[in-house]
């Protein structure tokens, strides 16, 4: 009994845990973007290609290579693992229609190149030094 | 000699802002992947393999350079080397455009551009984008893929907002002239009845297409029309005197075949929620063809293939996947030359994001597509040289980077 009860308070420290990192994963764009906030459905429209645009304004998205902050993002606001998410870019890149969204090392590189290119968006963890960005709310 | 002014206006006017910014600006990207197969078949030789001994005759490398010097200005370049039996065995140029992109609501792309018809037709030959080894031959035949693919021309496209309870409808609109080159695979089955097309076949192609992204998320609805305008070409028509006191003398005649219009509509709609999608597609498709050569025929064809498709991400790595079509030729007579019927079951395996295998298993039924008569020789047993049925196992190995 006390194990079941053990495995149960495990459970749901996990759950919990989750959550919170869900929570640490913040969208950042670069100044210029107007938009403050964005519905989660246009930033997957954005993160996945079909659109270009948040608000009436240009947006140039901009990945992390690789990372526990990279696939969060990947399964809150797109729903795909890396390996679908660039799967699906691929059939852009293979058919004409896109070149592959620029993929940085680390997040200060995102932070960095966001604040310094117009109409550029990125997703860093929440205690992320973010200066020279703006964090949009999700909506 | 006009197409490849085309392409390289194409190339020339993407590059013109280009040349003033450095390497990095340019956002120069290489991407490539490459495929091998393995077919077994229990009955026919199928796809213009020896596929009943077991065939690894079906290998294709890719590779494209892109660049996107403004975030709306996007120019690139895509080769290709297919071998599929005795299809292909060649490289060729997929596409080679400048895409400007205005805003969600509208874009231009043009050069050699692929064209945006039915479901699938952009990605047909993009093996790592889906998780068949094989399409639906119906719909999308690997043989006579590259009458289909592109054109030289131009697309036009975007996204208009229907509102907040109306979805988005997406349009596509394209134009321009499709080349099938004399040694395309296209013609292996009219190689093998003695003619030869020594300029292959020019047509000028175009279409629309919209698709609605419906309120329900996940759910596309989409229609498209495509016309091919009549067309005709010269060719050569071979006939050796089988029988006779005339035995192998050869005889040559000059022909035109003449292709007539062909209007093309298109159906379909894809749905996906989570780790699961369902799609299907129908079209409709007849033409005339006309061979004016040693003894001019008409051959006609009147097809309605369709197919329906699901799959289901059993984990991260692990997909699989079923679909069954159909093909049925009005025009033909009774018997398994009138149909094409499959049964697909597919597993694709992704060992991370650039390594994956992928295994399938077919059940066909009726000959009307993907067989020719060299590798199906008619004996007295059976003088079409086809069964009626076939299962076909595919295993396939790709990267992609």
């Amino acid at each position: 009994m006390k194990k079941l009860l053990f495995a149960l308070l495990l459970a749901a420290s996990a759950s919990i845990f989750v959550v919170q990192v869900k929570a640490q994963v913040i969208v950042i764009a670069n100044p210029s973007v107007k938009a403050s906030e964005v519905s989660k459905n246009d930033l997957k429209e954005v993160f996945t290609g079909a659109s270009t645009s948040i608000g009436g304004g240009n947006v140039v998205p901009i990945l992390l290579k690789a990372g526990t902050v990279h696939e969060e993002f990947l399964q809150a606001y797109i729903g795909k693992n890396d390996t679908a998410y660039r799967a699906g870019w691929r059939s852009l890149v293979f058919s004409g229609q896109a070149s592959m969204p620029k993929s940085l090392e680390g997040e200060a590189a995102v932070v960095e190149f966001v604040a310094h290119n117009a109409g550029a968006i990125g997703y860093i963890g929440k205690a992320t030094p973010h200066e020279g960005v703006k964090v949009l709310s999700i909506k | 000699m006009n197409r490849l002014l085309v392409g390289a206006l194409a190339l020339a006017l993407g590059a013109i802002p280009a040349t003033a910014q450095s390497l990095e600006d340019l956002n120069i990207q290489i991407h490539g992947y490459a495929t091998q197969g393995f077919l077994y078949t229990t009955q026919n030789n199928i796809l213009t393999t020896n596929s009943s001994n077991g065939s690894p005759a079906w290998s294709e490398a890719v590779v494209n350079i892109t660049s996107q010097p403004t975030p709306k200005l996007h120019v690139g370049v895509q080769a290709r080397y297919f071998l599929l039996g005795n299809y292909g065995n060649a490289i060729t140029l997929d596409w080679a455009a400048a895409d400007y992109k205005a805003s969600d609501k509208f874009g231009v792309r043009f050069g050699k551009v692929k064209i945006p018809s039915g479901l699938l037709n952009e990605i047909q030959d993009i093996d790592p984008s889906y998780t068949w080894s094989l399409l639906p031959q119906s719909v999308y035949p690997i043989s006579s893929r590259n009458s289909a693919l592109a054109e030289y021309g131009g697309v036009v496209y975007g996204t208009l907002k229907l509102g907040p309870k109306l979805g988005k409808l997406e349009y596509r609109g394209w134009g321009g002239e499709i080349a099938i080159g004399p040694n395309d695979g296209y013609w292996v089955t009219f190689k093998e009845e003695g003619i030869a097309l020594t300029n292959g076949l020019n047509g000028v192609s175009s279409g629309t297409a919209l698709h609605w992204k419906t309120p329900v998320s996940g759910l596309m609805l989409g229609a498209s029309y495509t016309r091919l305008n009549k067309s005709s070409s010269p060719f050569v028509d071979t006939y050796v005197v089988p029988a006779g006191p005339s035995t192998g003398v050869t005889i040559t005649t000059p022909g035109a075949l003449v292709l007539n219009a062909i209007n093309e509509p298109d159906f379909f709609g894809r749905y996906e929620k989570n780790r699961f999608m369902i799609a299907g597609e129908y079209e409709r498709e007849s033409a005339i063809v006309l061979l004016n050569g040693l003894s001019p025929y008409p051959e006609r064809s009147d097809s309605r293939p369709w197919y329906g498709m699901t799959s289901y991400k059993v984990t991260d790595k692990l997909t699989a996947g079923v679909y069954t079509t159909q093909d049925v030729n009005h025009q033909s007579t009774l018997g398994p030359a009138r149909y094409f019927k499959d049964w697909a079951v597919s597993g694709r395996y992704d060992f991370n994001s650039f390594l994956y295998a992928k295994a399938e298993q077919h059940f066909i039924n009726g000959t009307a597509v993907g067989y020719d008569a060299a590798l199906n020789p008619p004996t007295v047993a059976l003088p079409t040289g086809l069964q009626p049925s076939t299962r076909l196992t595919i295993l396939k190995i790709g990267v992609s980077f």
